[in-house]
């Protein structure tokens, strides 16, 4: 929670009048680009092509809101768990390197699907599940590494100084 | 309605959400969707050059630095948009969804943001595999997007401007200055629940994900990154005579024209036309020069091209040396068939009809009897499988 403002607090960093112009000019500059964007696409795309462009954004965001997002947080709730016996730095450095693996390999696996539908002979020729496979293992030791590093130390300063706060 | 979410927003907590979480990874995000936006124009500029675009030639690398950059710069925004879009998920969950006209136009902006954003770096990774599943076209969709975009995006930074100047420094007795060891978290609370992670340990999580993506694929752009290259969909060495190729000349159809005895190149300029054999090109005058093929998908190499020197050739049908040119390729169909070479490129002693690379006879795939090499242009302009060179 952020702390009440007192009564007769400075002026917010935000309300100035230099700042209400630039909200002006940023404003009225972003809706320009924006519309000449907007209005660009019909000119080259034609109203099959823009109901497939809709199509694939909602089905975007749908996917995002939808299914990574909960997910990620449904992940998150069990790392918490999980990571509840350990000490801070090394619940972060388990929930980086399962991010970090997650969106490797979210990239791969879009690679790993175009290598089997593309018809392109002359890209896409690596051996790339076996490279995930080798990326998840370094990534799964340089983890376990870090986190038995940290536990096995003593805890770091700024967990003395949790300790000893009220 | 309200309740439920509420409820679900309560679910969707996390204490390491914050306002200065999100400003942190816009800044991040809004740099990279700048590098993208001007080096995706600079390219654009290139292929589809406005009347006032400059062409420049030197260094010779420019292009493969700048795509190589655009492409390079779009992966590593994939996990910033996912981090800054989780940052601010339970904005998405407030009800009434709309409370005023300027309420409900600051939604619909942010929807359009998030939407085209989520499609353009989803898109553009795929075009990089060559792989096109969607229902329109990729390379003005793109373009158009990147306005929508890039607009969208300074009209959602005037819109929360005022909390983007509060948080734009970590404030003091925090504990989220830099340098700071203190526990407590960003906003003053209470230090992270056991389990749960910090924002600083969050942002450094951000940070080395879009590390590894980009060290895993940047080595196709930059050859310093090629040990480290697993998941980019070229690999720097590969393909005929070591060069990676883009469109084979199985694909281009092109096989049968290409290897004909009687094929001829030719030059034409007002009523003068010559029409040169494969044996008197390699009479000619023969050059070398180290110069990258840049694809506009980002992969690129550096090669030994051998040839006659274009501007040779524009002088031989009598031609000033300022002349832009109009070259056709043997390709019976295909978007790139002809292609305008501005002067830059045609007065430039770099730019070649190439017919060796790296010191053999061009492979049928990389456009024997030859093609063009010239600096600073993106690869599909560098055309294959020559036929006619018209000076305009």
């Amino acid at each position: 929670m952020k702390p009440e403002m007192p009564a007769k607090a400075a002026k917010p960093a935000g309300a100035g009048n230099a700042v209400k112009i630039w909200r002006i000019v940023l404003g009225a500059a972003g809706a320009a680009l924006a519309g000449y964007g907007l209005l660009g696409l019909p000119t080259q795309l034609g109203p099959p092509q823009l109901l497939g462009l809709l199509v694939w954004m909602a089905v975007a965001v749908l996917l995002h809101d939808g299914v990574i997002v909960p997910v990620s947080t449904a992940a998150g709730g069990g790392l918490t768990r999980l990571g509840s016996g350990l000490r801070p730095a090394s619940a972060a450095v388990l929930r980086g390197a399962l991010m970090t693996g997650a969106v490797v390999t979210a990239i791969a696996g879009i690679l790993l699907k175009a290598q089997s539908v593309a018809r392109n002979t002359s890209a896409l020729e690596g051996d790339y599940a076996a490279r995930l496979l080798w990326f998840w293992v370094v990534l799964a030791g340089l983890a376990a590494v870090l986190v038995y590093g940290i536990e096995r130390a003593g805890p770091g300063r700024g967990e003395r100084e949790q300790k000893t706060r009220p | 309605m309200e309740k439920l979410t509420n409820a679900l927003a309560a679910r969707f907590a996390s204490p390491t959400r914050s306002t200065r979480l999100s400003v942190v990874l816009g800044r991040w995000l809004g740099l990279s969707f700048t590098i993208c936006f001007l080096t995706g124009l600079f390219s654009h500029g290139l292929q589809e050059p406005p009347s006032w675009m400059f062409f420049p030639t030197s260094p010779v690398w420019i292009y493969q630095l700048t795509q190589g950059i655009h492409v390079t710069t779009g992966i590593a925004a994939i996990p910033l948009l996912l981090a800054k879009l989780w940052s601010v998920y339970p904005e998405l969950l407030k009800w009434p969804p709309v409370k005023s006209v300027a309420h409900g136009l600051e939604r619909a902006s942010i929807a359009l943001f998030v939407a085209s954003s989520l499609l353009q770096l989803t898109t553009g990774l795929i075009n990089t595999y060559k792989w096109y599943p969607w229902p329109f076209p990729f390379r003005q969709t793109h373009y158009w997007l990147a306005w929508v975009i890039w607009g969208s995006l300074l009209l959602h930074i005037a819109v929360k401007l005022p909390l983007i100047i509060e948080h734009w420094r970590a404030r003091s007795g925090t504990g989220a200055g830099a340098g700071s060891p203190a526990p407590v978290t960003d906003d003053g609370g209470a230090p992270p629940e056991a389990g749960r992670w910090s924002r600083r340990a969050f942002l450094a999580a951000v940070g080395v994900t879009t590390g590894a993506v980009v060290l895993t694929t940047a080595g196709q752009s930059f050859p310093w990154l090629d040990p480290l290259n697993l998941f980019a969909p070229r690999k720097m060495g590969t393909g005929p005579q070591s060069v990676p190729v883009n469109r084979t000349a199985a694909d281009a159809k092109v096989a049968e024209l290409a290897g004909a005895k009687d094929w001829t190149l030719t030059v034409s300029h007002q009523d003068t036309r010559r029409s040169l054999s494969l044996s008197e090109l390699q009479a000619l005058p023969q050059y070398e020069h180290e110069l990258p093929i840049a694809c506009v998908e980002g992969w690129s190499q550096t090669a030994r091209w051998r040839g006659v020197r274009i501007r040779d050739l524009v002088a031989a049908v009598g031609a000033p040396s300022s002349s832009a040119l109009r070259v056709t390729s043997l390709e019976p169909e295909g978007a790139y068939r002809t292609m305008v070479m501005p002067a830059a490129y045609a007065q430039d002693e770099r730019t070649l009809v190439a017919l060796e690379l790296n010191g053999q006879t061009l492979d049928l795939d990389h456009g024997y009897p030859a093609r063009i090499i010239a600096p600073g242009r993106p690869g599909v302009l560098q055309t294959k499988w020559l036929h006619t060179m018209e000076v305009l």
